[in-house]
């Protein structure tokens, strides 16, 4: 009923979807098909059942939905490893994005179970019966679970995230900050550009061609709240318009499905309340 | 679900920036929000003094709204009611309509938020200035 | 053409997106009931023929169950804008604030709409 951390599953499964008929606003090439059942190994005594989105490129058919049965003494106990366990085991064309296995270089980011999080830092005991497994939601597919980012990596690049100082680098030392100053950033800048927030975000899902969403905005703020940014003006300038960052209408369901636990929603609250400043 | 607005260049980055920003957009969400304010207070009244009324047939409510107080608090109610109504529902066209009828439908509920409110302050200045 | 991977057809309902869409539907049935006044105000002002029939309907038992229930619609609509103007001042952002405060908003307006209900009886002016 309370939540007071993001990588806590939601305990009320009553309601698993909105309430709206499951090809509500579907396009034709992206319904989602039955797909193939892959059974467990013969002498598998621990098993789960995934149902993993499937989509072939190649195949010139819709995307499908698989099943697998996983045997999970034979595997570890994150949903990333079953996943790999599949791909060595069953099916070796599953696609995916893994690289660290640890949470931080934000590859595996998918919607587990109907909220976003990393597969290598949720662990399969956590997930329901039977585990639903898609690509990172409203993001056109690639292949199997692999999402296309560009647009907003695009966005990202667009907000230029990078220090623009007025002066040059003093010669003796680097850029001088206070501890305050720089106990300013926290928060901001461990985000791992997973996209888990902005997938989710339901602005990002009806507007995402115009607005940022809260992964690019949260980078936004970490260069607006960083003291030896002299860009503010130029900032502000650009995020100040009705679809760039007043799209947002404080849903949160970013800071709900951060796997950092980071809080997109504040800084944007507070990007809002800067750009009010400069006004009074 | 959200329609990709027809690209001026295939470029992915181009397509990002769009037309650039339009350096406006603070200052409806400040109005909406001081509107905002105003009105917890306003309608609480309202809702309070409309209970105290209880089943009052026309002359008790006449003789309510014809107290200069009541009045005022009726017509800033209706003022920051329909400001606060007209932008938030240009939010809610602008986040779903995407088509052709989004602009007439804008101009029509900015068109139609302000005829009623001087509908209803008309009606409340009558009742006040008429008794 | 690349699928698009399934957004609200897939997405688990959480208290926040539930609570968000909550502030969007009752702002738009309290706009209904926003034009709703502007009617009455219009009818004492026409004189007792309009007022009486708007009173009749009003009075009616569709006509009470619709005020009660646009009653509570409103309050959930002021609560959550409550909510909204705490966090526009950037307080109570974190997890647990934010549930905490969700849960407190929806008691708010059904303790605030009984009170309104059983103070005011069943006729409602």
């Amino acid at each position: 009923m309370i939540i007071h951390s993001s990588n806590q599953v939601s305990r009320f499964r009553l309601l698993r979807r909105f309430p709206l008929p499951r090809g509500f606003g579907v396009l034709r090439e992206s319904r989602i098909e039955p797909g193939r059942h892959w059974p467990a190994p013969a002498g598998a005594k621990r098993t789960k059942t995934f149902q993993i989105y499937r989509y072939d490129p190649e195949s010139g058919r819709n995307p499908r939905l698989d099943t697998f049965e996983v045997d999970l003494d034979e595997c570890g106990p994150m949903v990333l490893d079953a996943l790999i366990w599949i791909k060595s085991n069953v099916d070796s064309s599953l696609t995916f994005r893994r690289s660290c296995r640890e949470g931080v270089c934000g590859s595996c980011a998918m919607t587990l179970d109907g909220t976003n999080w990393l597969a290598c830092t949720r662990f399969i005991t956590e997930m329901t019966d039977p585990a639903s497994v898609y690509p990172l939601a409203n993001f056109p597919v690639i292949k199997d679970l692999v999402p296309d980012q560009t647009h907003a990596l695009a966005q990202y690049s667009m907000i230029e995230p990078w220090l623009k100082a007025s002066e040059p680098p003093p010669q003796q030392h680097e850029r001088l900050q206070s501890v305050a100053d720089r106990k300013r950033l926290d928060g901001y800048y461990e985000c791992i550009l997973c996209f888990c927030c902005t997938s989710g975000c339901p602005s990002h899902w009806w507007n995402g061609d115009r607005f940022l969403g809260p992964a690019v905005l949260l980078q936004a703020w970490r260069w607006l709240a960083d003291s030896r940014d002299d860009a503010k003006g130029e900032r502000l300038d650009a995020l100040e318009d009705p679809f760039r960052l007043y799209r947002c209408h404080t849903i949160l369901k970013c800071t709900r499905t951060c796997p950092k636990g980071l809080n997109p929603g504040k800084a944007i609250a507070e990007i809002k309340k800067m750009m009010l400043e400069r006004t009074l | 679900m959200a329609e990709p607005r027809k690209p001026t260049s295939s470029s992915i980055a181009a397509r990002a920036r769009g037309l650039g920003s339009a350096r406006h957009g603070s200052g409806a969400w400040r109005a909406e929000r001081l509107t905002a304010v105003a009105l917890v207070p306003l309608t609480l009244w309202l809702v309070a003094s409309l209970v105290a009324l209880g089943g009052a047939d026309r002359a008790a409510f006449v003789a309510w709204l014809g107290r200069p107080l009541s009045a005022l608090l009726v017509i800033l109610l209706l003022l920051a009611a329909f400001r606060h109504t007209a932008l938030g529902l240009q939010v809610v066209i602008e986040d779903y309509v995407h088509s052709a009828a989004k602009i007439p439908l804008l101009i029509a509920t900015h068109l139609l938020c302000f005829a009623i409110c001087v509908a209803g302050v008309l009606a409340t200045l009558s009742i006040v200035l008429g008794r | 053409m690349r699928p698009c991977s399934p957004n609200i057809q897939n997405y688990r309902p959480q208290l926040t997106s539930v609570l968000s869409i909550a502030n969007r539907i009752t702002a738009l049935i309290s706009t209904v009931a926003l034009v709703a006044f502007v009617a009455w105000l219009v009818a004492a002002a026409l004189g007792p023929v309009p007022y009486d029939a708007l009173y009749a309907l009003a009075a009616s038992p569709i006509g009470r169950a619709l005020l009660v229930i646009a009653t509570f619609v409103f309050f959930l609509h002021l609560c959550g804008s409550i909510r909204h103007l705490f966090w526009d001042a950037v307080v109570g952002f974190e997890l647990r604030s934010i549930y905490v405060s969700g849960w407190v908003a929806v008691a708010a307006s059904i303790v605030l709409t009984a009170a309104a209900w059983l103070v005011g009886g069943f006729f409602k002016g």
